[in-house]
Order: C-alpha cells, then structure tokens, then sequence
C-alpha cells in the first residue's frame, strides 16, 4: 500500500518534529511516502461550519482516492475528523451530493474508498510489532512511558476503529516491542483541553494541567503525546507551570522519537530537542538481566544522549 | 525635448511617491498597539536592527535571502516551477533591457567602449532579453487563465500590470520592425553619417539596404542590376557597417518587418514610427511613475523583505522595527495569488463565497482597512469571517516568494478586529446563544414537539439521535468537565442528560444557551458510552452550528 503523509495544519508550522521523526523512521522501515498537498482536515472548520468541515474533508478524501494512495495521518484530531466525514457521507446522502458539486469543478469525485489511518496503526497493523521488534536495534531498557491515546483517534470507536475505547492496547503494545513500558495512569484516555482553546482558554489550560497532574502522580519517567494539538497543549502548560513552583513536567516525546531511537537512528534526525519539554534524558532502568550474546547491538539509550 | 520633460516628470512622481510610502512605513499601523512607535522610534529601530544583523554572523541568512530567494527566486521553486519560470524570464529579461537598453548609454557604454546598440551582441542580445520578457508574461498570463484559484483573485490592478509590461515590449519591438523598413529613417541615417549627395551613389545604397536590410522605398527609387548593387555594398562597407550588425540579426524584429513591408510605406507616411515611439517611451515612463503604487514596488521591495525575513525571527524582534516591517510588506505583495492558490482552507470558497478567506485578498483588506481608517461594518464582519476560517497553518507564510510573514499580518488583523469589537466569533455567538435561553429560564410550560423540533435540524441528520435518549445519564457519568466540576449544575447550567432531555422537551433555546453546550470538549466520552446510540457529541456540535445560525439571522 502505498502512503500520503497528512500533516494538517498544524504540524508543519508548530510541531515540525514530529514529521521529521515520522519521516526518518518510515524512511528506515523502508516505507514509501507520495507526497501530496492536502486542505485542511475539516477539524479546525467544525466547531462553525458543519458544511465546510465536511467539504474540507471530503476534497482530501476524494484527493487521496485519485492517487489511489491511503492517508496516513499523524494528528488525531485529523484523524477522526477525516473519519467521521466518512459516517456522515456515507450517512446523509444530502452531503454527498453537495460535495460531490462543490468537487466537481476540480474534477474530483468523492468515492467513498479512501483509507484512512493514523500512524500508530499502520506501525502496529501494517508493518507489524513482529518486524519492529525484529528491527529494534537499541531498545529502551524498560522507559516507563504515560501515554495518551488522544480522544479524537479512540472515540466514538466505531467510527474511528483505532482501538477498543474502554482497553485499548495498541500504544502499550508498541512500546512493548521497543523495550519500553506503558504504565497505567489516569490521563490515558482522556482529553487534553485542546478543542477548548478559543472558546474558553482558562478551562482548556485547567483540563491539560489535571493531566499533568496525573502523569506527575504516574510512575512513568516520560509523557507520550502522538497528536500535534495535545503537544501544544503541553508546552502551553509547561510554560504557564514554569516559575510558579509547581512540579515540572521532564518531559514530552513522540512514539516515532521513541521508535526511531530503538531502530538506532541519530538522535538528530529525531529532533527531540524541540520538544517542549525536551526530555533531560531519557532516564532508562538498568539493562535487561537478558544477555545479549553478541554483544554486536549498540547500547540501549540512557543517561543524557538524546537531548 | 518632450522626452526630457516626461521622463523627468515621471521621475520626480516615483520619488514623491516613494517619499510618500516610506512615511506611510514608518505611520501607519496594522496592529492597534504598534501605534505607540513613533515614526523617529521605527526608523531607529529599523536601523539598528539592519546593522545588527549586517554585523553579526547572521550575515550569511541576509546574503543567502538576497541572492538565493532574490536574485534566483528560490522560494516560489517551492510552490511552481512553471510560476518560478515565467517570473525568472520576466526578471532577467527586464533587468537586462533596463542595464542594456533603457540604461544603455549610461551603464553599458561606460562598461563597454564599443557599445553601440545597432551592434551585435547588443542588437541580437536586446531582442533575446525582450523575448524573454514577453514569455514570462505568456507564462504569467497562462496560469492566471488556467489555475482555477489564480484565475478568480486576478484583478484589475494584476491586468494594468501585465498590460503595461505587454504595451512596452510589444511597442519595442514594433518600433524596431519598423526601423528596418523605414525608407524615412534610412535617409534621416544618410544625412546624419555618410553625408552622400550623388544621386546615384544614393540609389547603389538604398537597393542594397532595400536587398539585404529589408528597407522598403518608394517603386523607382531603387535598382536590382548586379553593378549597382556592388557599387551599393562598396559605399555600405565604406559608411555603414561598422554601425550596423545585419538587420536580420534583430531576428524577432526582423521577421516581424517582413510582415509589415506590404503596408511599410503607408506607415512611413502617416509617421508611425514616432508614434510609436512615443508610445513605447511613455509606457516605460508611466511605469516608472507609477512603481511606488502598483505591484512593480516590489522590485525595490521584495529584496529588503526576503534579506530581512531570512536572516530574523519575528518573535523576538523589535516591536518599533516590526511596526514598520509589517507596513512594507503589505505594500510589497505582489497579488501573486500563490498564498491563495494553495491556502489550506481556499475550499470553503466555494461554500461560502467570502473573498477574504483566501489569503492575498485579505491582505489587500486589511492594507484598505490600515490605510483607509475604519472602513464599514459589513466590509469589517467579512474580514473577520475570513480570519477565523483561517487555521493559522502558515502555508501561506512557508510559501509566499517574497517571504511575506503573512501568519504575523494575521495575528495583527486579529488584532485590531477585536479592538473594533470584532474577536472569536464563537465566544459571541456562545454569549448571544446564552441570552437567548434568558426568556425560557424557569419557564413552567414546555413544548413538547419533538417531532417539530428535530426536523428543524439542518446539518448533521445524527443529531436527531436525541430522541432515543432515556435519562440514564451515563454521558454524564462519563463527562469530563462534569468531573472537574464542584458544583456541575452550577457551573454548566446542564448535564448533558440535562441537554439530550431539553431537546425532547422542544426547548431548544434553553439547551443551545447552556454553558454545557459551549464547554464541551468534544472528547466523545458521552457517546462513546451511550447505550443507546445517542451521539451526544455530535448533538452539541449541532446546537453550536444552530446558535451560529440564529447568531447570524439576528444580524442580518
């Protein structure tokens, strides 16, 4: 199958890490990326305009079904957006038909076949844990890691088919093949205050800060976050936190910063500087009992590398 | 002598006109708040901050914005290589018949002591130069007519433009078609250079002009016999050659002078030469005059914006210096449409057809509103509609070719629309839906009309879902703001059971204005949960779109 990055609107201007990590490693997995302009996914439109988000998303629809390409995504916003546009037009012949005029001039046609997917499931469907864990070259030593699944890839779960929204175990999975842990923690499923934002800023802060407040209460030694908004949401709260004295969050990372330091990729190429927080070092347990015969393999990543 | 006087009226309009600008970059204000910097204050800042950077090692960024996005035009490489094609033929065609043609007698003849522009290279190089020009502008011409987002942002002010560019090249090289034929201008030639009064030796060198320049005389003035014509080529080699590179050398020229020898007596005759050349000079003369208000600004523009932008970060600079930055480039933007061709929302257009949700036409709002004061209500509500359908992706900023900081001229719109009262539309629209509820707060009897109710739904057809909800407030159970909530009831007016039971009760007013409603994080936790397939999340996105729509029915 062959892929088209959907970097939506926010990534590119404030998150540009998480496609240069999400390109390195899907370069090192030797996947092959068609590179296509996209509109925005709709998300942004949907709060005012149910016809323009549905429009919006339709045209990267009917887009991605003219390359014959499937839509990777690396927001979870874009995500469920892109997918709940799909229920609605399948739903409500009405859009249908609207959209299909709106897309004519363009000479497109909303189809109805196009695939999309965020790239935590094609890691864990497509290329497989098997072939990751087979790939891991540096693996992380037992990081103990607070993910967030993001409320808009795991909810309403029959739209979206990320995971099973009550026990979900893709993330957790994930990490598991490149030797770091998922811990259980209260801010696992739930939202990061970042659709609130414009419409009530002091609310929005308050829901991230509570997450913060359960990932300070965790056992895990780094938060994951693998949606741009939720990301912002984070350096937004970090920066309020800082100098007020309150517990300060080490730091945020990516699954594709994670995954490409397991596959051994310079930690450059990853720019897990940029997060905000950065990671002061990805603080790994003590290596495996597990001896490593060869002794062949680089070292797992600890102590101050990355940063 | 009429040259002179236009060509020196047209300078002093430039520089007026040049004078005006650079006042109005240090005057006006695109953000109400960079009204406090003084026009001294944006100056020195500006100032200081351009030697800072010429200064330090940040240089590098300046040379390579100049040279690589200048010079080379690097930046819309990015968007189009046929758009960066047309503008680089247009450019180095211009600039050189600027340096070599308009400028020749002062810049090349002083690089160059055998410069004469009937001379090869020059007269081959002019024709190559204009030829490029007039491609680049069949480039530019062709993607306005074919690009479906470049044809519907293409003005006025793009035509003149592209216009007057076509009215000089194209007089040029008529002017110099109808040299070559010109019997009028061969004689004016004779008397000026060779001072030749035999009657025969001036027949010997009209046919050979006639013969091998394309000159066109009068029936009789000239002879085809093989003696009169070597006696001609002798008299050219002795008077005219040295000046002259073959006419045909002029090869677009040339062949249009083929076209024109049926008619190029009648054209002598009626002087249309001169005309001609009067038309070709004033055109450029106009131009010249015009280039602090139209597009062509961007010559003198464009290199100070790509250096500076390329060599400073916006956040952190100086807010003096940025006042005037953000002035500049409002004038510097070309209406190349390349921002609105790609803008990452120009699709809701076609939904709702506000001209200010594409990029390059809000600008030019915004630089009305920033020079023309306050501007109307109606004109302000549409911007405003436009800058928040905006997603602030910055595509527009990542691919404008003169490297515009167009996401900083929004933030400055935004700005200054909430000074005029105009800020987030959904925070209004949630303040009038909550007014709205006001009358039927503590209202004894409801209307139970459901049936009624859910056909007046009008987008998602889901949002009828709330008639299969029976009270049993697992979505509020589920509910994170319900969770941070003390007191919930308070805090949101309703639970979103609370929402699901007003709307089977016909109280639509009521559920719209809650502040559950205008909360809701859109977690999809409620629906998630429901048992009964209610989607409540997509309920509440539904009373959202009908306050927006009630919102906007009271305005109008």
């Amino acid at each position: 199958m062959s892929y088209a990055l959907f970097l939506g609107c926010k990534i590119p201007s404030y998150a540009p890490q998480y496609e240069t990590s999400a390109r390195a490693v899907l370069g090192k997995l030797g996947i092959q990326l068609t590179e296509m302009e996209f509109n925005c996914c709709g998300y942004p439109l949907r709060d005012q305009h149910f016809e323009l988000f549905i429009l919006a998303a339709a045209r990267n629809l009917a887009l991605a079904e003219a390359q014959g390409v499937e839509l990777m995504t690396l927001c979870k916003c874009c995500l469920g957006t892109l997918k709940r546009a799909q229920k609605f037009l399948e739903e409500q012949p009405d859009l249908l038909a609207m959209v299909q005029e709106k897309l004519a001039p363009e000479g497109l046609k909303y189809q109805g076949t196009a695939q999309v997917r965020h790239i935590q499931s094609v890691l864990h469907d497509e290329v497989g844990l098997e072939k990751l864990e087979d790939l891991v070259q540096a693996p992380l030593n037992g990081l103990k890691v607070a993910a967030m699944y993001g409320c808009h890839a795991l909810r309403p779960s029959r739209i979206t088919g990320f995971d099973n929204a009550y026990g979900p175990k893709l993330i957790e999975e994930l990490l598991k093949v490149i030797g770091a842990e998922g811990v259980p923690w209260q801010g696992r499923l739930r939202c990061c205050g970042g659709p609130l934002r414009e419409r009530n800023p002091e609310l929005s802060l308050a829901t991230i800060m509570m997450r913060l407040e359960e990932f300070a209460a965790s056992e895990a030694q780094v938060l994951m976050v693998d949606c741009p908004h939720t990301l912002l949401q984070v350096k937004w709260a970090h920066e309020t936190l800082s100098g007020e004295g309150k517990p300060s969050l080490d730091g945020v990372v990516l699954y594709p910063q994670l995954l490409g330091l397991a596959l051994g990729l310079e930690p450059g190429r990853l720019d897990l500087t940029q997060n905000a927080p950065a990671p002061s070092g990805l603080k790994a347990s003590p290596p495996p009992a597990k001896a490593d015969p060869g002794g062949e393999k680089p070292k797992a990543v600890g102590g101050n590398s990355p940063a | 002598m009429f040259f002179s006087i236009s060509l020196y009226l047209a300078l002093a309009i430039c520089l007026v006109g040049l004078i005006y600008k650079a006042y109005s970059w240090l005057t006006v204000s695109v953000d109400p708040r960079d009204r406090q910097y003084s026009a001294a204050k944006r100056a020195g800042a500006a100032i200081s901050g351009l030697l800072r950077t010429v200064f330090s090692p940040r240089i590098g960024a300046l040379l390579r914005g100049l040279v690589w996005d200048g010079l080379l035009q690097g930046r819309s490489l990015k968007h189009s290589a046929l758009a960066w094609l047309g503008h680089i033929l247009l450019f180095v065609g211009f600039m050189g018949l600027l340096l070599l043609h308009a400028l020749g007698e002062q810049i090349t003849a002083s690089l160059f002591s055998d410069y004469y522009p009937t001379l090869d290279p020059w007269l081959w190089l002019r024709e190559v130069l204009g030829l490029m020009v007039l491609a680049g502008v069949g480039i530019i011409v062709l993607r306005r007519l074919t690009v479906g987002g470049l044809r519907q942002t293409t003005r006025a002010r793009d035509r003149v433009a592209i216009a007057l560019l076509a009215v000089i090249l194209l007089s040029g090289f008529a002017l110099q078609a109808l040299k070559i034929t010109s019997s009028d201008a061969f004689d004016r030639m004779v008397n000026e250079y060779a001072g030749m009064d035999d009657p025969q030796e001036l027949k010997a060198l009209r046919s050979v002009w006639a013969a091998d320049y394309g000159v066109v005389f009068a029936p009789g003035a000239i002879g085809s016999d093989q003696d009169l014509l070597e006696q001609g080529r002798e008299l050219n080699e002795n008077n005219c050659i040295d000046c002259h590179s073959p006419a045909n050398h002029a090869f677009a020229s040339y062949g249009l002078s083929v076209l024109l020898r049926p008619v190029a007596l009648g054209l002598d005759q009626a002087n249309a030469s001169q005309i001609l050349y009067y038309i070709h000079f004033l055109a450029c003369f106009l131009g010249l005059a015009l280039l602090p208000f139209t597009k062509f600004l961007h010559l003198l523009l464009g290199p100070v914006i790509l250096a500076v932008n390329a060599a400073t970060e916006r956040e952190g600079m100086n807010p003096a210096a940025r006042a005037a930055l953000r002035a500049m480039e409002m004038d510097a933007c070309t209406h190349c449409g390349t921002c609105s061709v790609h803008c990452s929302v120009g699709i809701t257009m076609s939904l709702i057809p506000n001209y200010d949700i594409l990029p390059s036409e809000r600008l030019a709002s915004l630089s009305a509103k920033t020079h023309g004061g306050e501007g109307d209500r109606a004109r302000l509500a549409q911007t405003r509609e436009g800058a928040y359908i905006c997603t602030s992706c910055q595509r527009c900023t990542r691919l404008c070719p003169l490297g515009i900081n167009l996401h900083d001229l929004w933030t400055a719109q935004r700005q200054d629309l909430a000074d005029e009262g105009l800020g987030t539309p959904l925070r209004e629209i949630a303040e009038f839906a909550e007014q709205a509820a006001q009358p039927s707060r503590g209202r004894h009897e409801v209307l139970v009309d459901t049936g009624g109710f859910k056909k007046t739904l009008k987008h998602s057809a889901q949002a009828g879902s709330f008639t299969e909800c029976y009270s049993c407030r697992e979505c509020t159970n589920a509910c994170p703001l319900v969770h941070m909530s003390e007191w919930p009831n308070q805090e949101l007016d309703l639970l979103p059971h609370q929402v699901m039971y007003c709307l089977k009760l016909g109280l639509m007013e009521e559920a719209m204005g809650s502040r559950m409603v205008w909360n809701c994080l859109t977690c999809y936790e409620c629906q998630q949960t429901c048992p009964n397939l209610v989607q409540v999340t997509d309920v509440m996105y539904e009373l959202r779109y009908l306050a927006a729509q009630a919102a906007m029915a009271r305005e109008n």
